[in-house]
């Protein structure tokens, strides 16, 4: 009960800021906090279940995409449009992840890899159904029940999308299945003979987590009512592992602490080095990595340790 | 039958250019484990070695090229030093430097943007352009040019593995790490010869393919990947596997643009169907790895 207030008051909390702020900081807060809903899924993908893609940000796209799809050019009903929208994101995971996690070693990334490639060259190739190069634009959210959400109310249904992917991963995270996921990464030999199916967590948590992230992209699409290649790029699932490496892998606070510091530092850096942003990025990887594994989370831990 | 010998020459250029990245792969992969996803941006690096060099210095080819390789060397030693040997020495899991390595491709990729800016810039070809027939087969200059480069380097990795004792002992640590240190192997060395000769292979590619496509920032990540679908379908195992594999793919590619009746775009999409393909059917690629002998 107490939980369930707390879970309540951070969501009234968070959607309230929206209120207060202009037409501008009210897109950067969306924006923030849809990368604030990413790295907490791809957080359970990389850092809690080790493994290691670079499809996150295309779910996120074939999610956005679907949704617009189904709305606008099938015309379905928006509740069926959002959930046959799961379902392309499940198939197209499922189809991914069967054979890349059958095997050792880094095949998902590679796959992921040429699978994030390809979504690109699929949208630039798709013609009158994904818009070619210059995407999907002026379309509106539907009404429901004859009202149009807008401005700062649909700012708190991302706020409640952040809080039930928190939510979710959360639970999923202190139960039996995200223990076998732990277990999975530090040791499949060890999980296997305690009796968990490997290839099975593994293929279950990408799958999940890709919905997730198409979840939240079908919640993108009615931010800036545009979707195009370029928004989907592989850039941003580099900056998604970026995030969650330099905020400190495997815990939902550093998934958090990272995609906040790494959305905003570009609003810092772009007066000095204008859009090379990216360089900096890659240097905290590398210094995270060589000099501090765990993240930010983990500098946090140790100084309240001392 | 004109226009298939024709796309067969030039698919097996570009099979070459794959071959010489898998086999940048494959060097470091064989003693280390690490799939350097940077390989790519090496590429790059060597692109844009030969156009500061060739282009704008207007250096003669040979010597021009041997200062792109060396400096390669150069790269790939430097970024084992940098992102790889402090994890390794550490005990960090094999993942660490992986991405670490990944932050590199990053920092490469950026350095080069910052440095050149987003244009594409042109390379210029060794023989000037100009067409060579050989009987039937003919094409430009620049496709004999790959497939005779890329052969002295696989004919050079061949010869290293099978006939030096330093290709040994590459072996014996691909086999078996710990017992190889115990024979006195030095791992350190052996891992960063195996990053600076990939670096260099890598830049080679590079060199080469950019005469036809010119440098630029963003060409690295197809080239990573295509690579490594080359490794897969030709297996780690073996020097020539990953030749093998480069000219398999191109030919699949090459042909699929050239007779499906599909938009060119989706010729990007044919690494991945075959990357699927064999990951499910043939895993260990098409020429397996040598065993140890007792």
């Amino acid at each position: 009960m107490i939980a369930l207030v707390r879970w309540v008051g951070t969501a009234i909390a968070l959607s309230a800021v929206a209120f207060f702020l202009g037409d501008y900081y009210n897109d950067v807060y969306r924006k923030l906090l849809l990368w604030v809903a990413l790295a907490l899924s791809y957080n359970f993908l990389f850092g809690i279940s080790g493994q290691v893609a670079f499809s996150h940000f295309a779910f996120y796209g074939i999610g956005a995409y679907s949704v617009v799809i189904l709305l606008f050019q099938a015309q379905l009903p928006l509740p069926v449009a959002i959930i046959l929208g799961v379902v392309v994101c499940v198939v197209v995971a499922l189809g991914v992840a069967i054979p890349s996690t059958r095997l050792e070693g880094f095949y998902l990334a590679l796959v992921t890899l040429a699978l994030a490639q390809l979504f690109i060259v699929v949208l630039n190739e798709g013609g009158t159904v994904t818009g070619g190069t210059g995407g999907l634009v002026d379309y509106r959210l539907p009404t429901i029940l004859g009202v149009r959400i807008a401005g700062p109310w649909y700012t708190a249904v991302i706020v409640v999308l952040v809080l039930v992917t928190l939510a979710v991963l959360w639970r999923l995270d202190r139960s039996w299945f995200g223990r076998a996921c732990r277990a999975v990464r530090d040791n499949p030999e060890a999980a296997s003979a305690m009796g968990v199916d490997v290839a099975r967590t593994k293929v279950i948590a990408f799958t999940l987590t890709s919905a997730l992230a198409g979840l939240a992209g079908m919640v993108y699409a009615f931010v800036d009512n545009t979707v195009s290649p370029p928004i989907f790029g592989l850039e941003n699932a580099f900056l998604l592992l970026f995030m969650v490496i330099v905020g400190g892998a495997g815990r939902h606070a550093g998934a958090i602490v990272g995609a906040v510091l790494l959305y905003l530092l570009p609003f810092v850096l772009s007066p000095l080095i204008g859009h090379h942003h990216a360089l900096v990025f890659g240097v905290l990887m590398v210094a995270a990595i060589l000099l501090q594994p765990r993240g930010i989370i983990g500098i946090y831990d140790r100084l309240r340790g001392s | 039958m004109q226009d298939f010998l024709e796309l067969a020459v030039s698919a097996t250029a570009s099979g070459c250019i794959y071959g010489l990245i898998a086999l940048a792969y494959l060097l470091m992969i064989r003693p280390t484990g690490i799939i350097n996803f940077a390989v790519g941006e090496w590429a790059m690096v060597g692109a844009f070695g030969g156009f500061l060099l060739l282009s704008k210095a207007e250096w003669p080819y040979p010597v021009g090229m041997a200062a792109v390789l060396g400096f390669m060397l150069l790269v790939g030693w430097a970024t084992e030093r940098v992102a790889v040997r402090p994890l390794v020495e550490r005990g960090a899991p094999l993942l660490a430097p992986i991405l670490a390595l990944l932050g590199m491709l990053v920092v490469f990729r950026e350095s080069i943007s910052l440095a050149f800016g987003p244009d594409p810039h042109q390379v210029p070809y060794p023989f000037g352009f100009g067409r060579l027939e050989l009987g039937p087969l003919a094409g430009p200059y620049q496709s004999f040019f790959i497939i005779g480069a890329t052969l002295v380097v696989f004919a050079a990795a061949w010869l290293f593995f099978e006939r030096t004792l330093w290709g040994k002992c590459f072996e014996a640590v691909a086999i078996h790490r710990r017992a190889a240190a115990l024979v006195g192997i030095d791992l350190g060395r052996v891992t960063a010869l195996s990053f600076a000769a990939g670096g260099a292979a890598a830049g080679l590619g590079g060199l080469l393919v950019s005469a036809n496509v010119s440098a630029h920032y963003l060409m690295g990540v197809p080239l990573a990947i295509q690579g490594f679908t080359a490794l897969v379908i030709g297996g780690v195992g073996r020097v020539e596997g990953a030749l093998l594999g480069g000219l398999l793919l191109a030919f699949a590619e090459q042909f699929t643009v050239r007779y499906a009746p599909l938009p060119a775009g989706y010729a990007q999409g044919v690494p991945l169907i075959m990357l699927m393909l064999f990951l499910l059917l043939r895993p260990t690629g098409l020429l397996a790895a040598r065993e140890a002998r007792a």
